[in-house]
């Protein structure tokens, strides 16, 4: 081995403590690169390579009746592929348990195999004759229904059994929900069961279809295509026309994969930073320190650039290393992550693969990092004169520090607290980087802490605070006002109110949503709004009120004319004025008052569902009622939620470990370097008397000046965080909003002083050993 | 015929400190043969140091020439000043300077290494003295095994000229003898030109030449026709 590889092997033994900080560093950046991207790219592709294989479609329509002929029709038209018209039922799924109301999404197959959407058949055998029926994956599971086994689905009212044949995924229900209401995946509360279509025309009494998925030519003409569907479809009653990007589980899947690589492409970052800030700061030190070795190799006829190799080696070997232990520890675990993700998502095809091209973009990336940064470290080799390099360096020249100048402060001060302020003047960029340090660490945590509150927050708010009705109950379809009446028969109950949950498009100028527009009460009790300054909001007689994230979308504000139209038969689109925007933390929805809606937009004195409070058991009590297709219950949601926790908290936990880490590695590396280069001036102390627990209370003093500093800076870092991740992270299903407080403040605080106090006792077993007195003795370069 | 090796003409060198300028060499001219042994002898502040290091490549003249073999070297270019170092030049320190991390023979094979030297490093180790120290590191040795590691270290590339600043400045009598010997040994095994600043006028004593300075300028140029051996030497 070449002397000079030696040398710098045996540097790298002798800065252990520092290398392996930086390495560690670089390591878990370059994890959570590989392990966050690779998991993206894993459910990205498997889901491309899925959807290729099943034919999705490219545009979901729904109407009120569509005759079958229309598939020949519309198959004929500009840029359309392909296209399935099918029949789509909510029916009741019925088990022993008569408190349970389950539904079950009843769909069509033609012949012996649906040409778009195709289903995966993960058991059983595909056979769809008379009543035999594929049952879709996540419910089975969560239901513990095998094939071979009996369900009964009760329809319009009448009990049918099946046969289940086989259990299949579908490319529609990668990401099974009811609808964007319901939030989150609850396989055990809803299923999908696919029907032979002329049987389940037969037992339904239905002679039209109500849906039609499409694939098209050409995807970029998407939306010149649904216009020109939309209008030919519009005398069978179009409900709605949703492309690809808007169908509810492929958009909740782009949007987890986005937010993915958001996190895998901006963390990292972060981390690299600080390993290049610490490794330049690091070899400038080393160059500072070996200027006489290095004038020596200068003399012995090394040229500048070999001297500058010679020390960027000891950056591309922590780069390279970190980049190849980052990336092959993050690939190991993407598998284990991904498969975390396979929890909420159903993908048969999923195959964790190892991407070798990411291992090389990461050492490359590191290794880009760590050179550039070693570079700016040792830059000043340059600058080394051979001749003056042999001479003692000239002190620096010891002026006076600001705090000096203040002399009715300084004079208070003892003498070691003169030393940590002067040693704090005199080396800024090395305190500044420990108070970047903390400051990002607090900023981090504060950052985690807030998001587990948050969490909770949106939630509980929601379903207690904004949301207030103890029971949803869902119909077939819309039914006359007076149905109420019936149910109020059935229960005793505090409070009852008829709503409409109906899809709307609404336009403001050039952006446009489908969403569902909820028609309620005037003076309902079921929900309490507010706008974004706090004020009460009601619901107006006649106008609209979004939610805040709605609004945010269609870039409209109170006071603006936005166009709604309802798919309705014969509906026309009408300008309806923003009465206010309001805050909700889950879901994207309009408010209307129920008349108002009714007047302009449907049919007047009907509804499609009812809110209920009471303190009967109501989902026993309406079992036997007709046309209920779904009652949602507050505990149903809470139970959700709870589960959902589980992959919080493992975020947390993986969020304040690696954020702690980074401020404990900075500080103890850093406190580090500065034992080592202070060895002569904490010898010289030793023999002034000084004990070892004095100088490590000096240089804790120093630590803990930068690192209250670091923390103070943390808390603005951390609000910046907060704002940042809710404009990021806000999506139709969430609405990251809420500021930080002194619940999430305190305990990020907290930890990050535990961080701060491991790294200063693992610094205090560092002078414990260390010889002073030898640093004394001899001057070898 | 003489082979001259090195002829100095008109050497200055001026520092700036501030607005006073600082004179380190004036006028200083001479001639150093192939294989000589040539001490300079100087107070402190006298330019020695300077001189020595304009002629290792290791600073550059105000004005004035410097001709190794017949090349004038203070045109060099920074690269090419580099190469001259490289191939030409061997240096010893007061302080040894020796890399604290390789051991003594690393020190010596890291020299041959960058010159590509053929030189048999253990029979340099043997020539200084230190066959049985090689795989020491400099912390484990004395002041004086770590200046034959350096003088190892400087003869390892075969150099033209050895020069050695103050090699005995930091070592107790008896041990500069001991190095002064080896560098003695050196010049006459290796025919190196060995020229040896110090500020210690007893080691004149051994030198073919001395050239003494004084405030930047040569004093007295002194051919000494009967040169001692190391070990008659007093201080």
């Amino acid at each position: 081995m070449k002397k000079l590889n030696k040398r710098l092997l045996r540097m790298i033994k002798n800065t252990k403590g520092q290398f392996f900080a930086v390495l560690s560093i670089i390591i878990t950046g370059l994890f959570i690169f590989t392990a966050v991207n690779n998991s993206a790219m894993n459910l990205r592709d498997s889901l491309n390579s899925y959807y290729s294989i099943t034919n999705f479609a490219d545009i979901f329509v729904t109407a009120a009746g569509i005759p079958e002929s229309i598939e020949r029709e519309i198959e004929g038209r500009e840029n359309i592929r392909e296209a399935d018209v099918r029949l789509s039922i909510d029916t009741r799924f019925i088990t022993d348990n008569e408190d349970e109301r389950i539904t079950v999404k009843a769909v069509s197959v033609d012949g012996k195999e649906n040409k778009i959407n195709k289903l995966f058949i993960k058991e059983g055998r595909y056979s769809l004759t008379g009543n035999e029926v594929i049952l879709i994956d996540q419910f089975a599971v969560a239901r513990e229904i095998n094939v071979g086994d009996e369900i009964r689905l009760s329809l319009n009212g009448r009990e049918h059994k099946f046969k289940v044949s086989a259990i299949a995924s579908s490319p529609e229900y990668v990401y099974l929900m009811e609808s964007e209401q319901v939030l989150l995946p609850d396989p055990g509360n809803f299923g999908v069961v696919f029907i032979e279509e002329d049987y389940l025309r037969k037992i339904s009494g239905s002679r039209y279809f109500n849906e039609i998925v499409l694939t098209v030519n050409n995807y970029e003409q998407i939306n010149k295509t649904k216009d020109q569907l939309e209008d030919f479809l519009k005398k069978y009653g179009v409900v709605r026309v949703l492309d690809r990007n808007e169908q509810l589980s492929n958009s909740v899947m782009q949007e987890e994969i986005g937010g993915l690589e958001t996190v895998s492409r901006s963390i990292p970052i972060v981390f690299l930073l600080f390993a290049g800030i610490m490794l330049a700061n690091m070899l400038s030190r080393t160059v500072k320190r070996d200027r006489t070795s290095i004038g020596v190799l200068k003399a012995m006829g090394l040229t500048d650039n070999e001297i500058i190799i010679h020390y960027l080696k000891y950056a591309a070997s922590v780069g390279i290393l970190g980049g190849l232990l980052g990336s092959i520890i993050g690939t190991a675990t993407s598998g284990a992550m991904t498969g975390l993700y396979l929890e909420f998502f159903n993908i048969p095809m999923l195959r964790v693969k190892i991407y070798y091209q990411r291992i090389i973009v990461s050492v490359l990336l590191s290794l880009i990092f760590c050179v550039g940064a070693g570079f700016w470290g040792v830059r000043s080799i340059i600058r080394i004169n051979p001749a003056e390099s042999m001479k003692p360096e000239v002190p620096k020249s010891g002026k006076r520090v600001f705090l000096e100048n203040i002399q009715f402060l300084w004079d208070r001060f003892t003498f070691s607290w003169r030393m940590v302020w002067r040693n704090i003047f005199r080396e800024k960029r090395k305190f500044i980087l420990i108070a970047a340090a903390v400051a990002i660490t607090t900023g981090l945590m504060m950052m985690t802490m807030w998001m587990n509150e948050i969490m909770d927050v949106m939630f509980v708010k929601h379903y207690t605070d904004f949301m207030k009705m103890e029971y949803n109950i869902g119909f077939n379809g819309f039914q006359d006002k007076r149905v109420i009446n019936e149910i109020k028969e059935y229960i005793n109950y505090s409070d009852m109110e008829g709503r409409i949950e109906f899809p709307f498009e609404i336009k403001n100028g050039r952006n446009s949503k489908i969403v569902t527009v909820i028609g309620i009460e005037e003076d309902t009790v079921f929900y309490d709004f507010h706008d974004l300054e706090g004020n009460r909001l009601k619901i107006p007689k006649d106008g609209i009120l979004l939610s805040s994230n709605l609004a945010e979308a269609l870039k409209a504000s109170k006071g603006d004319k936005i166009i709604l139209k309802s798919y309705v038969p014969d509906s026309e689109e009408k300008y309806v004025t923003v009465a206010g925007v309001l805050v909700q933390s889950l879901g994207i929805n309009g408010y209307m008052d129920i008349d108002y809606m009714n007047r302009e937009f449907l049919h007047k004195g009907i509804i499609n569902g009812v809110y209920i409070n009471s303190k009967d058991d109501v989902k026993a009590k309406l079992n036997d009622v007709k046309n209920i297709t779904s009652i949602q219950t507050q505990g149903d949601m809470q139970k959700i939620f709870e589960e959902f926790s589980g992959l919080i908290v493992a975020y947390m936990g993986f969020m304040v470990i690696f954020s702690g880490m980074l401020g404990f590695v900075i500080l103890y590396s850093m406190t580090l370097m500065s034992i080592n280069e202070r060895t002569l001036e904490f010898s010289s102390l030793r023999v002034m008397g000084f004990t070892k627990q004095e100088i490590f209370r000096m240089l804790m003093k120093e630590n803990s000046v930068m690192s209250l500093l670091g923390i103070i800076a943390g808390i603005p870092l951390g609000k910046w965080l907060v704002n940042y991740i809710g404009v990021m992270f806000s999506t139709d299903i969430y609405t990251i909003q809420g500021v930080l407080t002194l619940k999430e403040i305190v305990p990020a605080i907290i930890l990050t002083i535990i961080f701060i106090i491991s790294a200063q006792l693992m610094t205090y077993v560092k002078i414990h050993k260390l010889d002073f007195m030898q640093a004394l003795k001899s001057r070898i370069s | 015929m003489r082979d001259i090796v090195l002829r100095i003409e008109n050497l200055s060198k001026y520092y700036q400190m501030g607005e006073v300028r600082v004179k380190a060499l004036e006028n200083v001219s001479f001639e150093v043969e192939k294989g000589e042994f040539i001490v300079i002898l100087g107070p402190s502040g006298s330019g020695k140091s300077t001189l020595l290091n304009i002629i290792g490549g290791m600073d550059t003249p105000s004005g004035g020439n410097v001709y190794f073999d017949g090349e004038l070297i203070t045109n060099y270019s920074d690269r090419e000043l580099t190469m001259y170092r490289r191939y030409k030049i061997g240096f010893v320190f007061q302080f040894y300077n020796l890399m604290a991390t390789l051991t003594a023979k690393e020190n010596v094979e890291l020299v041959a290494e960058i010159t590509g030297s053929k030189v048999n490093v253990e029979e340099v180790m043997e020539a200084v003295g230190l066959g049985d120290r090689s795989d020491h590191f400099p912390s484990q040795m004395s002041g004086g095994e770590q200046q034959r590691v350096a003088i190892a270290r400087a003869v390892a590339k075969n150099p033209d000229i050895l020069l050695c600043d103050e090699p005995t400045g930091a070592l107790d009598f008896e041990t500069g003898i001991s190095i002064l010997k080896v560098l003695k040994d050196v010049n006459v095994k290796y025919k190196n030109t060995v020229i040896v600043i110090t500020h210690n006028s007893p080691i004149a004593q051994m030198a073919d030449k001395v050239i003494k300075m004084r405030s930047g300028n040569i004093t007295e140029i002194i051919i000494n026709e009967n040169p001692i051996e190391p070990e008659g030497i007093e201080w």
